[in-house]
């Protein structure tokens, strides 16, 4: 293979539960403020928590005449992909569309639309129903909306691994930009997924925290007490570009997105394999695409949801892989697990830490636990030199996707 | 142009048409109809403006065990129905711990999907409502999940090099393939089961689509409601089906000494960002999918003598595909619509409608387009009607294009 193709991460933009754009959200993480609380919209179900958005007002932030015709989960990603646009310095009304590609993750598609249409269908009749029922739903939406929003003409894809949707959306947009089938590419995920019989899934499932009494404790991914995820909404958006066409007009490189590893575990459906040999391999493959031993990793943005089980195999993982024991956090202890946005929301927070030399820490986690036996920053954020480090992100169905970002500097 | 010869070796469909990809393919060559009068009680329950269907020639219950089929969305049946029948084609046998016919690492999965398990979702969604969460599937969530038909498909052929499944509406199929291309030019499998799947023929999805007025009104003539190119069509039928396709290294595939049908040589993916549902009046995206996936395929338009249309029987889509091609390709082509026969299986279509493109490559003959009694005298290309066309061909192009822009097209090419 060729030699190491960095891609260049030059804007960023986040809608999450810590808050409406990049600033807001990582203070809520660097500071490890859960966002976990009681939602209404989920009342009677016998967990009800989730991490939703807050203040985010989608008729005020794109105007009524956009709001109406998207489902919440491509309005997420459209302010996030503005957000990231303006970041990297570019202006939509004088790129090249043709050199510019979206590739977005999404687990759910517009499910709230979905079971809200089919509500009014049962009740009032299909005369009712929105005539834009079809595309608000479709898990495609999303790119196709925000190729529309900033004139994209290039690949316009969106990738569905469930929980590591956004990770493969980012590792293909890189394939992209190393295949030079584009210079930009918009890349990232986003999902709003907190309805009524999606969370009455992952209950029955036993894969969500029942600490109902104490949302802010519920999400404690790597801690002895764990207990299940909570489910979360957001989106992240990259801008990654082709080096040169980052350096030729004097972009800022915020860090860069220089390894990509997938794998399967094909195991089970929804169980992760004990062993972590997919996952393993996952890293392994990121690491040898970057062409960086385990030993240059400072930092891993771990994919631990807060699951008795998954925390575990990863840690195994990371033991195993990891003898010099980088720095690692799960940002799921502030934010909660956005499923097909996750992985774009660490990878962010992966580029945050390696520009600002700081891993935030992990909610909920009060000290070593020696059977996990990894270094899980808690407390207080830490400053630590990042030159290197990966964003996990394993899916239900056995998908596993690991980027490598490394800091801007050298070759 | 692309560095690594990827061929096709295996070939597995459920269709409208047929169980599998030789009844589906003699079927089309007959000329047969699989369009169907939608008789669901829900149809006049909500008085549907559109009753009409494409559903499977075979129920997936006539083929998978019924512990299976209550653990898998209907979308999961059909892509392991299809993927199972295109690894024994490839001459694969079925993988246990100890032999396995493919190394794991290396076999990859990539099988895109439009719409995902939405009747699952409904379905838990009214058990929520009316018999409480005790009532809910613990496998909601994972039969609900788009990417499930591909990540069930790995987990039975034991693939672990990756599992992808893209969602580009009604280009899905086409651009699972696409990605399985990518996986192998990168390096990153040998192979890659590929393709699409999907059934959603649901009252939620037939009220939705006869809501933004996409679908035939053809209620009494089933047998005529789907006509690409005709001068009276009016809309698509919805159907359901899934089709596989094996990919595969070239020189992977010719050390086992297997049979190969043909090669996918080149890709082309583009987005209008134009509108939601409407295409880009001078077809600037289509155009551009098609140059690029001629261009990587290393041929000139010349070099393609037949187009395997999206066309899905709208008023206006149609046109514009037809213009589109003449400007990439020419006015040599020639061209034929099978969802005037299969209807339109959405995330399956793509990938279903490769396997015919490749087959006629194969064969050398190209199905007929069902229906077509009157050509839209703005489609002034050659449209195969009436019988069947033998013709020789060297190269052929796949077009797929959904919901939101997506543009994909496949440039496939004899062995």
């Amino acid at each position: 293979m060729a030699s190491t193709f960095h891609a260049a991460v030059t804007g960023l933009g986040l809608v999450t539960p810590g808050g409406i754009g990049v600033e807001a959200s990582w203070r809520a993480i660097r500071a490890g403020r859960p966002a976990a609380a009681r939602d209404p919209a989920l009342a009677g179900l016998p967990v009800d928590l989730s991490c939703r958005v807050p203040g985010f007002d989608a008729d005020a932030l794109l105007g009524r005449r956009t709001a109406w015709r998207l489902d919440r989960y491509v309005h997420l990603a459209l302010v996030a992909a503005r957000e990231a646009v303006a970041d990297a310095g570019l202006d939509p009304a004088s790129w090249d569309g043709t050199r510019v590609g979206v590739v977005m993750g999404n687990a759910l598609g517009g499910v709230g639309t979905f079971t809200a249409q089919h509500r009014t269908l049962l009740d009032e009749g299909a005369g009712r129903m929105s005539s834009l029922l079809i595309p608000m739903m479709g898990v495609n939406m999303v790119a196709g909306y925000l190729a529309m929003d900033t004139g994209a003409h290039g690949p316009n894809l969106v990738t569905t691994t469930a929980c590591a949707s956004a990770t493969t959306a980012i590792g293909t947009a890189r394939e992209l930009l190393r295949a030079d089938r584009c210079d930009i590419v918009l890349a990232g995920g986003a999902e709003a997924g907190l309805c009524q019989p999606i969370v009455a899934g992952f209950t029955r499932m036993g894969a969500l925290s029942a600490r109902v009494d104490d949302p802010a404790a519920a999400s404690r991914p790597f801690e002895r007490h764990r207990d299940g995820f909570v489910a979360a909404e957001g989106a992240g958006v990259l801008v990654l570009e082709r080096p040169e066409h980052a350096l030729a007009r004097g972009a800022r490189v915020r860090a860069r997105v220089s390894g990509y590893g997938a794998t399967a575990d094909a195991h089970h459906a929804t169980a992760p394999d004990p062993t972590g040999a997919g996952a393993e391999a996952a890293i392994r493959a990121a690491l040898a695409d970057a062409e960086l031993r385990p030993s240059d990793v400072d930092h891993v943005n771990a994919h631990a949801t807060s699951t008795p089980a998954g925390d575990a195999a990863e840690a195994g993982v990371l033991r195993r892989l990891f003898p010099d024991g980088p720095a690692v956090t799960s940002v799921k202890g502030v934010t909660g697990h956005a499923l097909g946005a996750a992985g774009a929301i660490d990878a962010a927070c992966a580029v945050l830490s390696v520009e600002e030399s700081v891993v935030p820490p992990t909610a909920n986690v009060s000290g070593h636990d020696p059977d996990l036996d990894i270094d899980v920053v808690h407390g207080a954020a830490r400053s630590v030199p990042v030159a290197a480090a990966t964003s996990n992100s394993f899916g239900f169905g056995g998908q596993n996707a690991v980027l490598v970002l490394t800091a801007n500097r050298g070759g | 142009m692309s560095t690594v010869d990827v061929v096709v070796t295996g070939m597995g469909a459920t269709t409208p048409l047929g169980g599998d990809v030789t009844s589906t393919w003699d079927a089309l060559l007959a000329g047969k109809n699989g369009i169907r009068a939608n008789d669901a009680e829900w149809v006049s329950k909500f008085d549907l403006p559109t009753r009409l269907a494409a559903p499977l020639a075979v129920e997936p219950s006539e083929v998978l065990p019924r512990v299976q089929l209550r653990r898998l969305d209907r979308c999961e049946q059909i892509a392991i129905i299809a993927a199972r029948e295109a690894w024994a084609d490839a001459g694969f046998e079925r993988p246990t711990e100890e032999h396995q016919s493919v190394e794991p690492e290396r076999l990859g999965v990539a099988i895109g999907t439009g719409i995902g398990g939405p009747v699952t979702l409904l379905d838990q969604d009214d058990l929520l409502e009316n018999h409480g969460l005790r009532k809910v599937s613990p496998l909601t969530v994972p039969m609900l999940m788009p990417n499930g038909p591909a990540a069930h498909v790995s987990i039975d052929l034991m693939a672990r090099a990756g599992v992808h499944s893209p969602a580009s509406a009604c280009a899905s199929g086409a651009e699972g393939l696409a990605t399985a291309w990518q996986m192998i030019q990168t390096g990153r499998a040998d192979v890659v089961v590929a393709g699409g799947a999907e059934a959603c023929i649901h009252q939620i999805t037939v009220a939705g689509f006869a809501q933004s007025r996409t679908l035939s009104l053809r209620n009494d003539e089933p047998e005529r409601a789907s006509r690409p190119f005709d001068v009276d069509r009016d809309g698509f039928v919805l159907g359901e089906g899934a089709g596989v396709l094996v990919l595969e290294r070239e020189d992977h595939a010719r050390a086992r000494g297997a049979r190969i049908y043909g090669r996918l040589a080149g890709t082309g993916i583009t987005s209008d960002a134009y509108h939601i549902t409407g295409n880009h009046p001078e077809g600037i995206g289509q155009i551009n999918a098609i140059t690029q996936a001629i261009r990587t395929a290393g041929l000139s338009p010349t070099d393609i003598g037949h187009v395997n249309a999206h066309a899905t029987s709208t008023v206006v889509g149609d046109i514009g595909e037809a213009v589109a091609i003449s400007k990439a390709i020419g006015e040599h082509v020639v061209l034929t619509a099978p969802k005037s026969a299969l209807g339109h299986l959405v995330g399956g279509a793509g990938a279903v409608e490769s396997i015919a493109t490749l087959l006629s490559i194969y064969h050398g003959i190209i199905p007929a387009t069902r229906n077509l009694e009157n050509q839209d005298p703005k489609v002034t290309l050659d449209v195969v009607a009436g019988e069947p066309r033998k013709l020789e061909l060297t190269a052929a192009v796949n077009d797929s294009f959904g919901f939101g822009g997506h543009n994909v097209a496949l440039a496939f090419t004899a062995a």
